[in-house]
């Protein structure tokens, strides 16, 4: 009421200069002639906005502390857990069930496992120097599982993505190259500044043999190879006899489908399928 | 590309980033004294300094000020009975500084009651033992040089 009394007494004053529009950019005008009239004042004193109390250096410190500590515990497990004789888990996550997920979904999940494994590796380190045992050390291998399962399934959608945009798997590609001993080996190839022309080192990779030393070292090799080969074959060929002649109705097509490389029809009409009772009477 | 194989980074490429980081941190008592706001971890040996504090800022959320690191040669044993020479793992030791004020504590994780009662349960366990074997050298006190099945 008072207050309106005092609006009223006001004479406002209406300068052509001034719209409506600008009643607001020109208030402090508007208010400095209105006061010059006026035997009140009509300015309402601002209330005091309560300033921001800065902490304490010592209240600073310790809500750092308290932050911190609360994001280091992620690396130990939940307190229960401590010195407990077991820990009850699920099983580790399947191919199948990560093929549903987005891949969004699978990037967070890789974090969680990637947390849950920082913590397991600290918990082990931890029991180890306190001589105790970790309860069911089997959760590493259940997450290092469905880390490795979740990284396939990426894989394999980065293949197919790369397969219909260029036509590549883009896995990194390789070569199979002779090495100074002649034998074959993988080598890894990847990209280069320079163009391997110009490249010093390119000059000592070598995929070549060609020595006399070299060349025999292979024979022998091969040739071991080969006595080792031979040897496993001539092993079935007696097993198959002694089959034969344990078993003398033995399924044929099964022996065929097991042994591949042996000649079964050929192995049965030797003599020595034969019984050492049928062996005498002949 | 998921085959932790990048391609080569040029001036002016967008900058390469890791999706799924493979690298591994554990946190771990400091060997020696160090001061409050000092935190011991032991890491992968491929990691960098670079990589550890972004590892610590952007997974984690703990503000880092610095990281020192060395790489810690394991230890060569002698594999008992066997007589050759065996060689543990080498770690990355890193040693990083919170900021100043910070104060991290390393948490008792097996504390005296938890020790004090699996070790009741062992004393427990190898009195047991103790008395059965005392019975069973008790029957056989008689006849010495006789083995211990001889008698019912």
């Amino acid at each position: 009421m008072f207050l309106k009394r005092i609006l009223r007494s006001v004479p406002v004053i209406r300068d052509a200069s001034l719209r409506s529009n600008d009643f607001s950019r020109n208030k402090q005008i508007l208010s400095a002639k209105a006061r010059t009239q006026c035997q009140y004042s009509t300015q309402i004193t601002p209330k005091e906005e309560p300033s921001e109390v800065k902490p304490t250096e010592h209240e600073h410190n310790a809500k750092l502390s308290a932050e911190i500590t609360k994001q280091l515990m992620q690396f130990f497990d939940e307190k229960d857990n401590w010195g407990a004789q077991r820990v009850r888990v699920g099983r580790a996550w399947k191919k199948e069930e990560l093929r549903i997920k987005s891949s969004t979904d699978l990037h967070k999940l890789w974090y969680v496992l990637l947390k849950e494994k920082n913590m397991l590796f600290t918990m082990e380190h931890e029991c180890k120097a306190e001589m105790r045992v970790l309860p069911n050390p089997d959760r590493i291998d259940k997450v290092l599982e469905s880390m490795y399962n979740l990284e396939e399934v990426v894989r394999e959608r980065n293949k197919a993505y790369h397969l219909l945009e260029t036509g590549e798997t883009g896995e990194r590609p390789f070569k199979i190259v002779f090495n100074k001993l002649g034998l074959r080996s993988f080598y890894k190839l990847w990209e280069h500044i320079v163009p391997k022309e110009l490249h010093e080192k390119w000059k000592n990779h070598i995929f070549s043999y060609s020595h006399n030393e070299t060349k025999n070292f292979l024979k022998l090799y091969r040739e071991k190879l080969w006595v080792k080969k031979r040897r496993s074959k001539l092993q079935e060929r007696r097993y198959i006899f002694q089959l034969f002649k344990r078993f003398p109705n033995v399924d044929k097509e099964y022996l065929k489908e097991l042994y591949p490389d042996q000649d079964i029809e050929k192995l049965r009409q030797s003599k020595l399928t034969a019984s050492h009772l049928q062996q005498k009477a002949n | 590309m998921s085959t932790r194989w990048y391609p080569i980074y040029q001036k002016g490429n967008p900058q390469l980033r890791v999706f799924l980081p493979n690298f591994w941190m554990k946190l771990v008592k400091p060997n020696v004294d160090q001061p409050k706001n000092v935190v011991q971890f032991i890491t992968s040996v491929q990691m960098t300094n670079h990589d550890i504090k972004n590892y610590l800022e952007k997974i984690y959320k703990i503000p880092v000020v610095k990281v020192d690191t060395s790489i810690v040669q394991g230890e060569f044993k002698k594999q008992p009975d066997k007589g050759y020479v065996i060689k543990d793992d080498d770690y990355k030791r890193a040693l990083v500084t919170l900021p100043r004020g910070a104060e991290f504590e390393f948490p008792e994780i097996f504390s005296k009651e938890v020790k004090d009662k699996e070790d009741e349960t062992l004393t427990k366990h190898r009195k047991e033992l103790r008395k059965g074997y005392v019975e069973f050298t008790a029957k056989c006190k008689k006849r010495p040089g006789v083995p211990g099945w001889f008698g019912l």
